[in-house]
């Protein structure tokens, strides 16, 4: 019996958006967390991810998908950059109830360009049910603005079949391409 | 800046003076808070603290996550050795708060001479 080599997909994008929560619904192990006391007020939350989260889940096939998280201020993009290295997918997760989500797709999109082209990667918007506005259409239509074709999914970072969805999402790709 | 960043900013700059100025083979010294923040930096231009003190920050929770990980308790120092020299941090409470220090050195320093004038550092933000 041959073992597959796991996985490496990375959840990205601002902070607050529930890359953390999103890794630890999903991972079968305790969940490597590097959070630290925040000081930012504008953060508005006691505490944020400075280094990377790492987790991992065994899938019904027998895949193993590592799941790394990255910081999720432009502050620690360098970060973003070494996490991102030799990843299967990118799940790029935005938060609907801030200032403008749209921006914050964006932002993601040019940290990662010189990856995207290649990249397996969807969409996570959360806060939907609160905020529908942008709608899902607005950020594919942002995607397509830049050549970029990715399934964008509503997305409840505290449901666990949500977050295996934009798992699946990504899987699904790769073996497209493969 | 945050009211936190005001208080530790004056004793954070004092404290890296001093230390800047007692250890010889010091290129530079940041004092930054544990979430990437930069209080205060000394010493040689061509260093970006905004952006060295997000790496540190990133640097300093590894460090901590590792210790945990392997059970060997709260991380002290963190030291990268390198061809031209070395950083060495310290990671510290000052005032309440999580910060860590950085002091960027050549490699005439003795490590043991560094952690002097690190514990020397903590003390004097502890005494502000």
């Amino acid at each position: 019996m041959t073992t597959m080599p796991p996985h490496k997909i990375v959840f990205t994008g601002p902070p607050g958006v529930g890359k953390t929560t999103a890794i630890a619904m999903l991972s079968d192990i305790p969940p490597v967390v590097t959070d630290v006391p925040n000081t930012d007020p504008a953060l508005r939350k006691e505490h944020t991810t400075v280094g990377l989260d790492f987790g991992q889940v065994d899938l019904a096939d027998g895949q193993c998908v590592r799941l790394f998280g990255t910081p999720g201020q432009l502050r620690f993009e360098f970060m973003w950059q070494i996490i991102a290295t030799d990843a299967l997918g990118l799940v790029i997760l935005i938060d609907n109830s801030r200032p403008d989500p749209l921006d914050d797709l964006a932002t993601c999109l040019d940290a990662y360009q010189h990856l995207l082209p290649t990249m397996n990667c969807a969409v996570g918007i959360g806060r939907i049910p609160d905020c529908p506005q942008p709608s899902v259409d607005r950020f594919s239509e942002l995607l397509a603005a830049r050549g970029l074709v990715f399934p964008v999914l509503p997305v409840d970072v505290r449901r666990r079949e949500d977050v295996l969805a934009l798992v699946d999402t990504v899987l699904i790709q790769a073996e497209m391409r493969a | 800046m945050s009211n936190l960043h005001t208080l530790l900013s004056e004793p954070a700059r004092r404290a890296a003076q001093t230390l800047f100025a007692e250890l010889g083979g010091a290129r530079s010294v940041l004092v930054a808070t544990a979430d990437g923040f930069e209080l205060t930096h000394v010493g040689e231009a061509g260093i970006d603290p905004a952006r060295l003190a997000a790496i540190v920050g990133s640097f300093s929770a590894l460090g901590d996550v590792a210790s945990r990980e392997t059970r060997i308790g709260t991380p002290r120092y963190l030291v990268i050795e390198s061809s031209e020299g070395r950083l060495a941090v310290r990671c510290m409470q000052a005032l309440g708060q999580s910060i860590v220090v950085l002091v960027l050195t050549d490699r005439s320093v003795t490590l043991g001479l560094v952690w002097n004038c690190l514990a020397e550092t903590e003390r004097l933000m502890n005494a502000a």
